[in-house]
């Protein structure tokens, strides 16, 4: 069993959280391997976004434990210090619903920040690795555009980009096609697929079942609080057990 | 009215608009940073520090500035016990007066420039590991202040105007010097002088707020 915990880059255990009496998350279990594809799903208010939250510290788990990698973020219910906190959550990355790109830089700028603040390499070595991230979500052309001047998608795929350039272990997903036109998801999902195909280990929150299928290594069904099945997507989507899960799965659109 | 007697008219608002404009400037340059605490000081949650903000704001924005004026310069220094030190020339009263308005309307601008950012902007910032001094100086205030930027451009453009009003105390500025020559000659002419310097510094201004716009644009 302990032997078993250092594979794991998360490890959470009765993990629980409150909003006032709303108790969010009920005892949560799960783990995510060293370049697991984890796709969660669920319907609306299950805890899915507080879930993945807790992970990254913009939520404060009020119970159980949170291991990222070997260090503890929350141990039994409490929070490490702040700056061990931080640390630890140097390790992630995470994309959100709403891209959360910084709107009085420009495309390069956001991407630079950070680096060139923790002096990560000299100015070159971090325009290098600036070019190299956006070639990967293919936004190259446009290094100097104000994030104003992007569609959607392409904003999403900068701030894959922008996630990706201090060179997190784990990424983080929140919804990342959801605020999208449906014709814009498919770029976002493609450089989401490319990143899984190089063992990045992501965790996604989605409604894309297409991309659950495809490129999730375990699917987790969340309803009210817990997770309710786990599985692979072939065990998900085509043998579910539970009759929520099936419910669920029939009431959107595949 | 000859060209020789217009310069003579013109000389000593000249020499007036230079205590306009100090009185002017120094307001400005000290009261946008003791806005900015101002506005961090009603976002505080020490309630004492909040409770003293929003007292001093509420106070500042609730009396005329004529009578802030008033007090500064004839109030303060009748102040049993503590009056002699709180005595200054004309000149300071009214610089003093200004910076203590103008603060409390500056920080109630950046308030509501505060409160016009996205929260997802600081959790970006959290995530990708920016300190707070860092996410404030590189995220939060250049997007402030382009919220902001009309508002400070009509304020700044008030507080021009507002100078004037320190003729009450004795201040020689611009207005002081063509009421004199208006008193002396019986020409309303200096006041349209006095009329279009205002205008002209306004120009200067306004133009200086565009440039400012277009450089925060997003
Ligand atoms: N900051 C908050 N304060 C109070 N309640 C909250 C807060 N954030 C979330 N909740 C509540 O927690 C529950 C779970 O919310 P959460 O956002 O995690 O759901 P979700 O599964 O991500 O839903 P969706 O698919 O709509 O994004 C909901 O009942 C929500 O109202
Ligand atoms: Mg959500």
């Amino acid at each position: 069993m302990n032997n078993n915990q250092n594979n794991h880059v998360i490890h959470v255990t009765n993990l629980s959280k409150h909003f006032g009496d709303n108790e969010v998350l009920k005892k949560i279990n799960f783990d995510v391997d060293r370049g697991d594809v984890i796709a969660i799903i669920g319907s609306s208010g299950s805890g899915k976004s507080t879930l993945l939250r807790c992970l990254i510290d913009l939520e404060q788990a009020d119970g159980g434990t949170i291991m990222i990698k070997d260090r503890k973020l929350v141990d039994e219910g409490v929070q490490a210090p702040q700056k061990e906190k931080t640390a630890i959550i140097a390790d992630m990355g995470m994309v959100f619903q709403h891209f959360n790109l910084f709107p009085n830089l420009t495309v390069r700028e956001n991407l630079e920040l950070t680096p060139k603040l923790r002096h990560v390499g000299t100015d070159e070595e971090i325009e290098a690795r600036m070019e190299y991230y956006l070639d990967k979500v293919g936004m190259s052309h446009r290094a100097d555009a104000k994030p104003s001047t992007l569609s959607g998608g392409e904003k999403q795929r900068v701030a894959i980009a922008r996630a990706l350039m201090m060179q997190p272990e784990i990424l983080l997903f929140d919804e990342p096609t959801s605020a999208l036109d449906p014709e814009l998801t498919g770029e976002v999902l493609k450089v989401m697929e490319q990143l899984a195909s190089e063992h990045m280990t992501m965790v996604v929150v989605t409604h894309e079942m297409g991309f659950a299928r495809q490129a999730a290594s375990k699917v987790l069904f969340m309803n009210d609080g817990i997770i309710l099945e786990e599985g692979t997507p072939d065990d998900i989507f085509n043998h579910p057990k539970e009759e929520r899960t099936k419910a669920f799965l029939s009431s959107i659109d595949r | 009215m000859d060209f020789h007697y217009i310069i003579t008219l013109t000389v000593p608002l000249l020499q007036g608009t230079v205590v306009t404009l100090a009185i002017f400037a120094i307001t400005l340059v000290i009261s946008v940073p003791l806005g900015f605490l101002v506005t961090l000081g009603l976002n505080s949650k020490n309630g004492l520090i909040k409770g003293f903000c929003e007292t001093y704001v509420y106070i500042l924005r609730g009396t005329p500035l004529l009578l802030q004026i008033l007090f500064v310069y004839f109030g303060l220094p009748l102040i049993p016990w503590i009056g002699k030190y709180l005595t200054f020339s004309r000149f300071a009263s009214a610089c003093i007066a200004f910076v203590l308005n103008y603060s409390a309307y500056f920080g109630e601008i950046f308030r509501g420039g505060l409160l016009a950012i996205d929260p997802g902007q600081y959790e970006a910032a959290k995530v990708l590991g920016l300190t707070r001094y860092e996410t404030m100086t590189r995220v939060i205030i250049p997007q402030m202040i382009r919220v902001c930027l009309p508002s400070v451009a009509n304020e700044t453009i008030t507080l021009l105007k507002d100078t004037a009003l320190v003729t009450v105390i004795g201040v020689t500025e611009m207005l002081h010097y063509a009421k004199t020559e208006v008193n002396r000659d019986g020409t309303p002419f200096p006041f349209v002088i006095a009329a279009v310097l205002y205008l002209i510094i306004n120009f200067f201004l306004t133009w200086i707020f565009k440039y400012l716009e277009k450089r925060y644009e997003q």
